[in-house]
């Protein structure tokens, strides 16, 4: 089962399933499978940019008037989402690429994570802007305890499911005995189970993982500090947007049975273990507000609002791939939030001569005026 | 957004449908997505993107009818609306998380 760059056999890449099958020969995006990949490379591209257009200058003076616990709450955001794209910027290439079977996936995939080494740049344009040595933060990432932790279960999903895939790129399926580790079994089923819920850890890191941070960086923008930071912080989140969608279609398409009849019966079994996944990440989360405010909060923000937040963006997320919200929390404690999400910078040709070719979020049920009958207009 | 640059068609002349959420009911046309017609209604609405693409403003829909004058590039669930860019096209009930 040896990776092949150019796969020479013949075959029709449309009745493919996303991973685990062929590997892709000719990129070509005439015909998809699943149309929906290539519209994402589409808006992907539409929304590049370039870190180095946002001007940082008044952020510099902000910086050093801010207060020291202020101080932690900002480098240490840095810091996490410094992890994460580092993480980001090369795992989906690492680990999806040598199992892709849809040249409009593979593409997707690659996009994807050119975007998060964009983040990356960025961080580092941010970081020289407010500090003398970057290094001393840099290092930090890799020694200090909080983000270790972190870095451990960001990865976790990732390392293993690279590690199965080198060895049945090898050896096939079997049971090998893989010196320091023991025996490990690989089947298609166990590869694929893997897959699924790397795919879900993912989804938690882009779409749950970034929002404290986005939050505090927002927060501080509300008070006109770090407003620079704020802007790019906004085009990091729009690139997020798209990529927790990226994830969300895989992980729905896997479980549909629409894809790989076989990935359905996986996401299925692995139904718990994926809840698991977005509680846990988000209790690590709620710590990691703890950590930000051990020294005092901020206007607006404190650890309790921002686990709350945790709390609710977790349950929208968990819906969003057909999971039951798992907190009591029902409504976003920082609505404001919102408006600076929101990527007010992109006008997207409207399409309104289209409108009733597309009809989905149809139920058969119909209200008649019974159902108001209570209700005064 | 792509609605907002439409002409408003005065509210007798276009249908006008009703949303029934728990014990509210607010009514709305087909000009615009449902989202914006909730909030300037009072009620507001989770969301990010405002486009389709981010999934953030998912609510149930229980019954009726909605279109999407352009697919959007959020997966959604069934049983579900995208409120930012859902145009509402018979009566509906809709929920939040219970
Ligand atoms: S707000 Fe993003 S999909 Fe509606
Ligand atoms: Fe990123
Ligand atoms: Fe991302």
């Amino acid at each position: 089962m040896s990776y092949s760059t150019f796969n020479r056999k013949h075959f029709d890449s449309t009745k493919e399933p996303m991973f685990f099958g062929e590997n892709v020969n000719v990129a070509r995006y005439d015909q998809q499978k699943h149309p929906i990949f290539e519209k994402l490379i589409e808006k992907q591209l539409s929304f590049f940019w370039r870190p180095e257009e946002v001007d940082l200058s008044t952020d510099r003076k902000d910086f050093q008037r801010l207060e020291a616990h202020e101080q932690h709450i900002f480098l240490s955001n840095l810091k996490y989402q410094t992890l994460l794209d580092s993480v980001q910027g090369r795992s989906p290439n690492v680990a999806f690429l040598p199992i892709v079977s849809l040249p409009e996936l593979e593409t997707w995939i690659e996009t994807w994570s050119f975007s998060e080494t964009i983040h990356s740049r960025s961080y580092t344009h941010i970081i020289r802007n407010i500090v003398n040595d970057p290094t001393k933060i840099f290092d930090d990432i890799v020694t200090n305890e909080e983000i270790t932790k972190r870095a451990d279960s960001v990865s976790i999903y990732y390392d293993r499911l690279i590690e199965m895939v080198n060895i049945y790129n090898t050896m096939g399926t079997g049971t090998f005995n893989i010196p320091g580790k023991g025996d490990i079994k690989i089947s298609m089923p166990a590869l694929k189970k893997a897959l699924y819920l790397t795919i879900a850890s993912v989804n938690v890191l882009e779409a749950i993982r970034f929002y404290v941070s986005f939050a505090c960086s927002f927060g501080f923008a509300e008070r006109t500090l770090m407003e620079g930071n704020a802007k790019i912080i906004k085009l990091i989140a729009r690139d997020e947007a798209l990529h927790l969608t990226g994830t969300q279609h895989m992980l729905n398409l896997m479980a549909s049975g629409k894809d790989d009849p076989e990935m359905a019966i996986i996401a299925t079994e692995c139904k718990d273990e994926m809840r698991d996944i977005f509680i846990e990440a988000a209790e690590q989360e709620k710590e990691w507000a703890n950590y930000l405010f051990k020294d005092g909060s901020m206007i607006g923000l404190n650890a309790q609002i921002l686990g709350q937040y945790v709390e609710y963006i977790t349950n929208v997320r968990m819906q969003a791939v057909g999971l039951e919200p798992h907190f009591a929390t029902k409504n976003n404690p920082i609505p404001w939030i919102n408006a600076w999400l929101v990527s007010d910078n992109v006008q997207v040709a409207p399409q309104e001569a289209e409108i009733s070719s597309y009809l989905v979020g149809q139920t058969d049920n119909s209200l008649d005026d019974s159902d108001f009958d209570d209700f005064d207009l | 957004m792509t609605s907002t640059s439409n002409p408003k068609t005065p509210i007798q002349d276009a249908p006008v449908h009703r949303v029934l959420l728990g014990k509210k009911q607010i009514l709305v046309t087909e000009n615009e997505p449902l989202l914006v017609q909730l909030e300037r209604a009072g009620i507001p609405v989770e969301y990010q993107c405002r486009e389709g693409y981010c999934s953030s403003c998912s609510i149930k829909l229980l019954r009726g009818q909605v279109i999407y004058p352009f697919e959007p590039l959020a997966w959604v669930q069934s049983g579900y609306l995208l409120a930012c860019c859902a145009i509402v096209k018979s009566d509906i009930e809709i929920a939040f998380f219970d």
